[in-house]
């Protein structure tokens, strides 16, 4: 939890914001515990001009932040960030169509989920000195991201040499649907229309049926990850060569890359997935386990998960169930036998663990050598799985208008290299002061016509 | 995107031993060979794990046979190695001497079992960067649980949230491999950033990744839905689980193939498009007369309109719908499936797939890689190696290596 410490010099900042029309912030403020500093961490003093938005450029940004990169970003006060808009919102309970006309732009919860450890200032780019602003933070930052629809940067003359000219060897990371060449360069996209086109949304189902698809914007983070890597193989590259890159991500290619064997199955054997036998459901093709199945617990749509790859986790399995008769069927006296028959010991299997804990069944199979997993909800995982819980996996931070809230980290544990989870994401515009004053170099009286015009 | 300076890929030099026996750690090691690195795979001298598991090249046998080691391991240099024998991890050892990365998926017992302590090899290689990869990690009350792809995304929380609308049927487990992937993409994360470390410090460390808690972090909204309003998603067919039901959004369409298209009736601009849409094609029947024009009036109509957008799509080609709706400016997705991508006008004019020559099957088309830089080409793909194919040439260099060193 974060420390609450009396507002310091910092706070006549979130005055001045009070101003211009941020909601009510109260003094109590820990302004102090706010305020832009150095950072730790491997990307400590590298420094980005980030343009992103949504969630994937802002999930792989967030990557750089919390590995102690500057990452700035740039926002426009007059066409909100949808994840400030999304209402998302302690205490209140909505289905994210349901948007407020004018939400609170700093109440969002899925904002400052993904933007944590950033600093945020707000720059109108329709206007020419929004741009030369923008100009002077590219030139003292040495990566830019994006991942606006195909022309916006270019819109704005904020093109690969352009960049490089103003920030000589800067990494230019962009980050589309479907990649800055070909006929579909334009697409628009988001995460369900990017997994449909990429396949992954095809090869999930249950045989014969349309397909289950995903049930989240699974290629939004994907490709963020995939962004965050080429970011940070750019900057190792850098280090060694001093030469800058443009790096284009196809979120959609990067979502063949996660098709797996299937693909070569396709192209090899010339596979065809549109056949009545495929998808396999939660069955697996290869290697020939069974059970390989999700099975009905106790309770209103409670349900674990059991794969069973050889014989010894069979009778791992059987060992659990105890002396039932069905067990010793010789339908299911072999993998070979139990793969063959997966029908008939799906429904013997379902019925066994029907009324049953799925957590208590959970470590009743571990504990014979099963592999057995509870369909964990994200109560489950935030707040009981002790699994989770011992590795610190989720943290908190306050908030200025949200208050405390709880965070994903990163699920790795490093034996030297800090997460240093400095502060949530900014206000609207928080950090305009710092930014174009302090690291900028903009005078006082520059900055308040700047503020006055609308400019930032 | 050309390269233009065609400077050396980022990781050129690197060693890296790969103890892999999961996608998870294969799919890393994949990754890391795509930037550059020399990535050698140890295998025990029947093969590793992932050999066995299919599909198989046209119904051939074997270990040098299975599409799913084919996949997982391109690039890579295979290497056999005894390590339960009389030397113990001798021979890994000698390795990890001349690394810079390990790759690991042993579980605690696992690496227990075989002598391997994880810490004291960072302690012995102060510049090695060792990457664990396992399903919960290496420490906490679960550490040694088993698990699989399904398992995995069960406990770490994705697959609450995959399936369908009606609720007798259990989740379901979206295709690939998905759970192990993801580990894959934070081990890879993890391993830059060691390598970035290392530029500052000259020193290695241990990274300890989580497949379960890669899981549990790539739910998407699922986690702020409860870190805020503390409310839970419920799964729906194809599109984003929410606390409350909304509408479908997968259509069917004349040639038995699916888009994926959201209807909007909320957002004036879209609303046009697809009414302008559907004109052309003289199916926007009473959408253009004048009550349609307001939102309120829509959403009271939003059955009726739902039915007409039915019928729309039901009548024209997947594809067709998908190129048109594309051009009215709409985030509109056709459900393509693997075989379709070959013949994708936008990937081959990007030349996305790469040939990859195997022996007694030809050229087989992989994907290619998901990032393109400026800077460099992609790394020219070779086939997964045949299990022991590097076993003497690397032992012997590093074998002289070691001598030299000393």
């Amino acid at each position: 939890m974060s420390e609450r410490r009396s507002p310091g010099p910092g706070a006549v900042i979130m005055q001045q914001q009070s101003a211009s029309g941020a909601p009510h912030l109260s003094s109590q403020i820990a302004a102090d515990s706010r305020r832009p500093r150095a950072r730790q961490g491997p990307l400590a003093g590298v420094r980005v001009a980030d343009f992103c938005w949504m969630g994937v450029g802002a999930c792989a940004t967030r990557l750089l932040a919390d590995f102690g990169a500057e990452v700035i970003r740039i926002e426009d006060r007059n066409r909100l960030d949808m994840p400030r808009r999304l209402p998302i919102y302690k205490g209140e309970a909505r289905t994210y169509g349901e948007e407020d006309a004018n939400p609170d732009p700093n109440k969002g919860g899925l904002f400052n989920n993904y933007n944590r450890n950033k600093l945020g200032v707000t720059i109108n780019m329709r206007t020419a000195k929004g741009r030369a602003l923008a100009d002077r933070l590219i030139a003292a930052s040495s990566v830019v991201t994006e991942n606006f629809a195909p022309g916006v940067m270019e819109r704005w003359g904020l093109v690969y040499d352009r960049l490089n000219e103003l920030s000589p060897n800067v990494i230019f990371a962009r980050m589309s649907g479907f990649g800055h060449s070909g006929p579909h360069a334009e697409y628009r996209s988001y995460g369900p229309v990017v997994q449909a086109v990429s396949g992954i949304s095809h090869i999930s189902g249950l045989p014969g049926e349309e397909p289950s698809g995903w049930g989240l914007s699974y290629m939004d983070n994907e490709a963020a990850f995939f962004n965050a890597s080429a970011l940070l193989t750019a900057i190792y590259h850098r280090n060694i060569t001093g030469v800058g890159a443009e790096i284009d991500v196809s979120a959609v290619e990067a979502g063949i890359n996660l098709l797996g064997p299937i693909l070569l199955d396709v192209a090899v054997n010339g596979r065809s997935t549109r056949g009545p036998d495929y998808p396999p459901g939660n069955r697996l093709e290869h290697p020939d386990a069974a059970p390989h199945g999700v099975y009905p617990c106790a309770g209103s749509d409670r349900w674990i998960a059991i794969a069973v790859f050889n014989d010894q986790e069979w009778r791992g399995l059987r060992s659990a169930i105890g002396d039932q008769d069905w067990t010793r069927d010789p339908r299911f006296s072999s993998q070979a036998a139990r793969f063959a028959n997966q029908e008939a010991l799906d429904a013997r299997l379902a019925e066994w663990t029907r009324d049953k804990d799925r957590h208590e069944l959970m470590h009743a199979l571990q504990a014979r050598g099963v592999a057995a997993g509870a369909v964990q909800t994200t109560e489950d995982t935030i707040d009981h799985d002790p699994q989770i819980a011992g590795r610190g996996l989720f943290f908190e931070l306050d908030h200025p208008v949200i208050g405390e809230a709880l965070f994903e980290g990163t699920p790795v544990q490093f034996s030297r290299t800090v997460q240093e989870n400095w502060r949530s994401a900014p206000l609207l515009g928080e950090d305009n002061a710092h930014v174009f004053k302090t690291l900028l170099g903009v005078e006082d009286d520059e900055y308040e016509e700047l503020a006055a015009e609308g400019v930032i | 995107m050309q390269p233009q300076s065609g400077l050396p890929h980022p990781l050129t030099g690197l060693n890296v031993i790969e103890l892999a026996e999961d996608p998870a750690g294969e799919y890393v090691g994949r990754l890391l060979a795509e930037m550059g690195a020399r990535v050698i795979k140890l295998e025990p001298p029947q093969g590793a794990p992932s050999r066995a598991v299919g599909p198989f090249a046209r119904g051939q046998t074997g270990p040098d046979a299975s599409l799913n080691f084919w996949f997982y391991n391109s690039n890579k240099a295979s290497v056999t190695v005894h390590l339960g024998g009389p030397d113990g991890t001798a021979p890994l050892v000698a390795l990890l001497g001349r690394a810079d990365i390990f790759v690991c998926t042993l579980q605690p017992a696992a690496l227990k079992a075989a002598g391997l302590d994880l810490e004291a090899l960072t302690q012995t290689f102060p510049k090695l960067i060792v990457l664990s990869v396992t399903a919960f990690g290496l420490t906490g009350p679960w550490a040694d649980y088993k698990s699989s792809d399904l398992v995995a995304l069960a406990a770490g929380g994705p697959l609450n949230s995959c399936g369908y609308d009606d609720h007798s049927i259990p989740p379901i487990r979206p295709g690939g491999n998905q759970g192990y992937h993801s580990a894959a993409s934070f081990a890879h994360i993890a391993v830059m950033l060691a390598l970035l470390e290392r530029q500052k410090t000259g020193l290695g460390q241990l990274l300890d990744v989580s497949m379960h808690e890669a899981c549990a972090v790539n739910v998407e909204l699922a986690n702020p839905y409860w870190f805020y309003p503390k409310v839970q998603v419920k799964r729906q067919t194809c599109r984003h689980a929410q606390p409350s039901p909304t509408q479908p959004a997968l259509f069917r369409c004349a040639d038995d193939r699916f888009v994926y298209f959201v209807l909007i009736v909320a957002e004036p601009k879209s609303w046009e498009a697809l009414v302008r849409w559907m004109d052309g094609h003289g199916m926007a029947a009473q959408l253009t007369e004048p009550d349609f024009s307001d939102v309120a009036y829509r959403q009271a109509n939003f059955d009726q309109i739902q039915e007409l957008v039915e019928c729309f799509f039901l009548v024209h080609g997947s594809d067709e719908m998908y190129k048109e709706g594309q051009a009215m400016g709409l985030p509109i997705g056709v459900l393509n499936a693997p075989e379709d991508l070959f013949a994708d006008e936008h990937l081959i004019a990007r030349k996305f797939f790469v040939d990859v020559e195997h022996e007694g099957v030809g050229t087989v088309p992989y994907p290619g890689a998901a990032y393109r830089f400026s800077t460099f080409g992609e790394v020219a793909r070779t086939a997964a190696p045949k299990l022991g194919a590097d076993t003497k040439a690397v032992l012997a260099e590093f074998a002289t290596k070691t001598t030299e060193h000393a």
